[in-house]
């Protein structure tokens, strides 16, 4: 199978055939496109990707008012546009050819279905960016940049978290609200993600530290009052750490969106509410904030 | 050469020909025997000439039946005997034995509810779970009603399968104690089991449809039933169109429309609001499962799910399906290997694996039905067998004893485009109503499971809701000729339940007018009323009749056989060198067909005729494929014969013999040209300008720059397949309208044909002036 499989490959380039009589205006011609063609050959992925291109071209015209059927059916009333016979859902386009090339189930999202239509043209690109390497900078610049942008997302967050603490601190201080702790959906999305992280990283130690302490301990106890710990009843932690199985849509929502965008909001919450630059890292006094350079990191370069 | 024996007794045949070809008697055409047949026939004798005439119908029950006012009640006495109120006979034993079955079929309950519909309406849509009956019962419960007999009409019903056809009718005529061929009978391409007595008769889709073709209004039946109308075949689905008209022509027809699922609602739409009566089957439930996660290999995935059931499930056979013969054939052994292991680390029962697909001998199709394995010791695990099979087995064949199904969601199915007209079978996700077909299969003896290697979201999103009907994916231009000759003239506005994409109807249009079957004003022509006549597709009919005029029709006669049949070279995975030896043996280097031809003559040689089965497996041949190309070609031969069309061959010793043949190949296949690009390996298909490959099993050099090809085939790359060489000359010699290069776009091919012109004119002008 192999063996068949490179034989039928292998581009053998022979010599040209000797086209008959020409000119030799045109013999010059032809030379000069021919060696213009000769110093560029076509690598064979390129060739299939011309091949295809071609079909999915001729997938994409309708036949037209040339052809001969055409013409005929239009005698009998055809218009172009209509379907045939009498049926009300009739279709006008022939069914769309799939070409399924990999054995990845139904649903299966890596599925290389070459779909002839549409996608056809992204995917010839995206196989060309695979071979080439100023894509392939590209590709690991792009990911660097992913990272820094979470970097910087996640110290934003920090940010505003203080910002909300020490005004809350403030609060508390004149006894506007009281020490309570409060649900995880009451902070605000923007940062409640840090917050969720944080929380779970302590839920995760604390089962740790659980387990070894039952194992140690007294194999025999199997309350989960005090399991717990000693003297300690449903602990405000354990409250929260109990929001964390819960859905949160509204997070879901945020972490939706792309890193960048997700800092861009966050930046944009301290700009407005703090009057603080992330980029300049420093709150102005005036909501004007005169002095910052504006708004994006590009400006403050 | 190994054919020159098959020679001489060619040319024998084609004398015998000449003389007897002469004068041909309308009376002895089949498909006009009725209507000579009720020439002078008498008010309610039975089939005029033949038969048992008169004296029955003094004698039998039914004789005092009222057409059309019986009731279940009747029908049952006369049914309990003890004279066969068909025949008048006596009954024997095993007929009893199965009418005690047959009452105990789910249909069997509803007979009168059935019987009031019928004689009320002239249409019925009758929807039956497989299981219920309806194939074998309906038809019988009709002929006790409509008594076709004293009609001297028959009662049909069409069946998509051949196999299904035959083996109804064989079933039918043992439950009615008859003689299978007399008054039972069927009727499939290339064989008529039916005599005049005939008053059941089982048919292809197809054939009805031939039949239609010389005989519009159906004269001869009393009532058509259409079975298994869900699979919407192309037959069936041009069948319903006509038939739409043609109760409005015949009111006495009665027409039952009978379906296995239960979206019969759109045949009843369809059928002016016919009455629609439904019989559930005999079904146990069946509980589905899907996967967590899409699967990433979903052969990899059925072949664990396999082993898995097998390990943990309790007694019951299991049917995995899947695509096609390869893959299935890979499947098996997988799971062959694994379970070997499990049987060995795990005490688990024997497990027996059977393939299942369409090109399998009928012998091995048939081990399927084989009893799952005896457990190795006494106490021991129960055996288990697992068919791996196409989606044959999803409507067409029923497996007793499967008790898991195992779905993977993919099918082959055929595809048509008429923008680079192409025809492929290509795998492809199955529909919803495919998936519910095949999780009832686990639930035939008991109640069962499904395990689909899908999500349910998949399900509910991925998949279409139907199966496309094969009007939708298939060529038309062989069934716009059928039309053409039922005498259907408005084709764009013809009543279809599915009607194509315009641009079907577009080029198969187009493409009768340039094999000149159908005029500018899309009439019929002289030929095309000729290429009619032949059950084959109009390129290769159009071939055929003009073969004389390349002195090669005996050649060409068997080259349509061989076209018809399904791969004649067989390339077993664990020989594969071995059989390209021998397929080497009869290689012919200008192409395929004529090595196509090359083998044909060899098998008719007397060294092959010794011992035809032998020399077939030695040489790599398949025995059945060739015998099937055998059988076609004496009934093409026929029809050659009645349409006084002459054979002929070119003696082998002239040195045209080959030439000759491939010109006449280019007198059919002249669309289907493709032309070397540069000198590399692609070729350039002609108009469509698709980038081709030859297909690897072809026998043809690389040499060649122009090829006509049989088959356009899509697969991983493009393919052209089964292709012979052939000179530009003969293009623009025998199809000057198609080869018109002022229609040509701008490109290689035209420059080509271009220069071959302008040589051709220079040399014509050199001649007229010496």
């Amino acid at each position: 199978m192999a063996e068949e499989e490179d034989d039928y490959m292998t581009m053998l380039v022979e010599d040209p055939t000797v086209k008959p009589k020409e000119t030799s205006i045109q013999r010059r011609a032809r030379k000069q496109k021919e060696s213009e063609q000769k110093g560029r050959t076509k690598s064979k992925k390129e060739l299939e990707a011309e091949a295809e291109a071609a079909r999915d071209a001729a997938l994409n015209t309708a036949l037209d008012p040339s052809n001969k059927g055409f013409q005929m059916m239009a005698k009998l009333g055809f218009k172009p546009g209509t379907a045939l016979g009498k049926a009300s859902d009739a279709r006008t386009e022939p069914i769309q050819v799939a070409l399924k090339e990999d054995r990845g189930g139904i649903g299966h999202l890596n599925a290389r279905k070459r779909k002839f239509r549409t996608e056809a043209g992204e995917e010839n690109l995206a196989k060309l960016a695979k071979m080439d390497p100023e894509a392939y900078r590209e590709r690991i610049r792009l990911e660097r940049e992913q990272k820094r942008f979470e970097g910087q997302l996640h110290a934003a967050q920090k940010v505003a978290e203080q910002f909300a603490e020490s005004e809350e601190e403030a609060e508390r201080a004149t006894g506007a609200t009281n020490a309570e702790s409060k649900p995880l959906t009451s902070i605000n999305v923007l940062w409640r993600g840090l917050v969720r992280d944080r929380l779970e990283k302590e839920r995760e130690k604390q089962l740790r530290l659980e387990m070894q302490a039952r194992t140690l301990d007294d194999p025999e106890h199997d309350s989960d009052e005090e399991d717990l710990g000693p003297g300690k009843g449903p602990s405000e932690e354990a409250i929260t750490f109990q929001e964390l199985d819960e859905e949160d849509p509204e997070l879901n929502d945020f972490e939706a969106m792309t890193v960048d965008e997700q800092l861009e909001k966050v930046v944009e919450h301290l700009r407005k509410e703090r009057q603080y630059c992330f980029y300049c890292k420093y709150q102005y006094p005036d909501p004007e904030m005169d002095g910052c350079p504006g708004l994006t990191e590009e400006d403050h370069d | 050469m190994a054919d020159s024996g098959y020679q001489t007794e060619e040319n024998r045949q084609a004398k015998r020909q000449k003389t007897e070809g002469g004068a041909m008697d309308p009376k002895t055409n089949p498909y006009l025997a009725h209507m000579y047949e009720e020439q002078g026939v008498e008010v309610n004798s039975y089939r005029g000439n033949g038969g048992y005439g008169g004296m029955k119908q003094s004698n039998s029950v039914l004789a005092n039946f009222q057409r059309h006012k019986t009731t279940s009640e009747q029908a049952k006495k006369a049914e309990d005997g003890p004279q066969n109120p068909i025949t008048d006979r006596q009954l024997s034993q095993q007929y009893f034995n199965i009418l005690q079955t047959r009452r105990g079929l789910p249909v069997h309950a509803q007979r009168d509810e059935f019987l009031a519909l019928y004689q009320k309406s002239q249409i019925l849509v009758f929807v039956g779970e497989t299981g219920s009956g309806k194939t074998t019962q309906i038809p019988q419960f009709v002929l006790f009603d409509d008594l076709p007999e004293f009609q001297n009409k028959m009662v049909c019903c069409t069946q998509p399968r051949r196999v299904a056809a035959m083996s109804v009718a064989q079933r039918v005529a043992q439950e009615m104690d008859v003689t299978l061929g007399e008054e039972v009978g069927y009727s499939i391409r290339f064989e008529d089991k039916t005599s005049p007595k005939t008053i059941l008769k089982y048919m292809t889709d197809g054939m009805l449809l031939r039949e239609a073709m010389h005989d519009n209004d159906l004269k001869r039946y009393s009532t058509i039933i259409l079975d298994e109308a869900h699979e919407r075949t192309l037959a069936t689905d041009i069948l319903m169109g006509l038939l739409k008209e043609v109760v409005k022509r015949r009111p006495d027809l009665k027409i039952v429309v009978m379906s296995a699922t239960l979206d019969a609602t759109k045949f009843q739409k369809y059928f002016y609001e016919a009455p629609l009566l439904a019989v559930p089957g005999r079904t146990h439930p069946v509980e589905i499962f899907y996967t967590p996660e899409p699967e990433n290999d979903y052969l990899e995935a059925a072949i664990r799910t396999v082993v898995q059931i097998h390990a943990t499930e309790p007694e019951g056979d299991i049917l995995l399906f899947l695509t096609g013969e390869e893959e299935i054939e890979d499947a098996c052994r997988k799971i062959t290997l694994e379970t070997d292991e499990l049987v060995r680390a795990a005490d688990a029962g024997p497990l027996k694996v059977y393939p299942l697909y369409g090109s399998l001998p009928p012998y091995q199709q048939q081990k399927i039905f084989e009893p799952a394995p005896a457990p190795r010791t006494k106490d021991g695990r129960p055996g288990r067998k697992v068919i791996v099979s196409t989606n044959i087995a999803e409507t067409s064949l029923t497996i007793d004893g499967i008790v898991y199904v195992v779905d993977p969601g993919f099918s082959k199915q055929k595809v048509y485009n008429p923008r680079i007209r192409v025809e492929s079978l290509l795998v492809s996700p199955i529909s919803k109503a495919s998936a519910q077909q095949r999780a009832g299969r686990a639930g035939r003896t008991r109640p069962g499971k499904c395990f689909r290697l899908y999500t349910e979201p998949a399900f509910k999103k991925e998949l279409i809701e139907q199966t496309y009907p094969e009007i939708l994916r298939s060529n038309l231009s062989a069934t716009v000729l059928d039309l053409k000759k039922l005498g259907v003239d408005d084709l764009v506005h013809f009543d279809l339940m599915d009607p194509p994409a315009p641009e079907t109807l577009m080029r198969a249009l187009e493409e009768l007018n340039y094999l000149a079957c159908l005029d500018d004003d899309g009439e019929l022509t002289q030929l095309g009323r000729l290429a009619a006549e032949f059950p084959l597709d109009p390129a290769l009919a159009v071939m055929l009749i003009s073969s004389p005029e390349f002195y090669c029709s005996n050649e060409m006669l068997s080259l349509t056989a061989l076209l018809s049949v399904p791969q004649i070279f067989v390339r077993p995975a664990n020989a594969r060198k071995r059989a390209d030896e021998m397929k080497d043996l009869f290689a012919h280097p200008s192409g395929d067909h004529l090595t196509m031809l090359n083998v044909y003559h060899a098998f008719r040689g007397p060294q092959a005729q010794d011992n035809p089965k032998q020399w077939c497996h030695d040489h790599f041949l398949s025995y059945r494929a060739l015998q099937q190309a055998d059988n076609i070609r004496l009934q093409l031969k026929r029809i050659m014969e009645r349409e006084e069309i002459e054979l002929m061959s070119t003696p082998f010793e002239d040195k045209k013999y080959y030439e000759n043949i491939q010109r006449a190949l280019v007198a059919g296949f002249f669309m289907q040209v493709a032309k070397r690009d540069g000198t590399g390996k692609t070729y350039i298909t002609v108009k469509d300008d698709q980038s081709v490959l030859l297909h690897p099993s072809t026998v043809l050099g690389q040499d060649s720059d122009w090829v006509v090809y049989n088959e356009y085939v899509l697969t991983s790359k493009n393919y052209i397949r089964t292709v012979t060489a052939i000179k530009p000359e003969w293009l623009l010699d025998i199809a000057p309208v198609y080869y018109d290069l002022s229609t040509f776009k701008k490109g290689d091919i035209k420059n080509s044909l271009q220069r071959i012109r302008d040589k051709l004119k220079r040399r014509d002008a050199m001649r007229s002036g010496r």
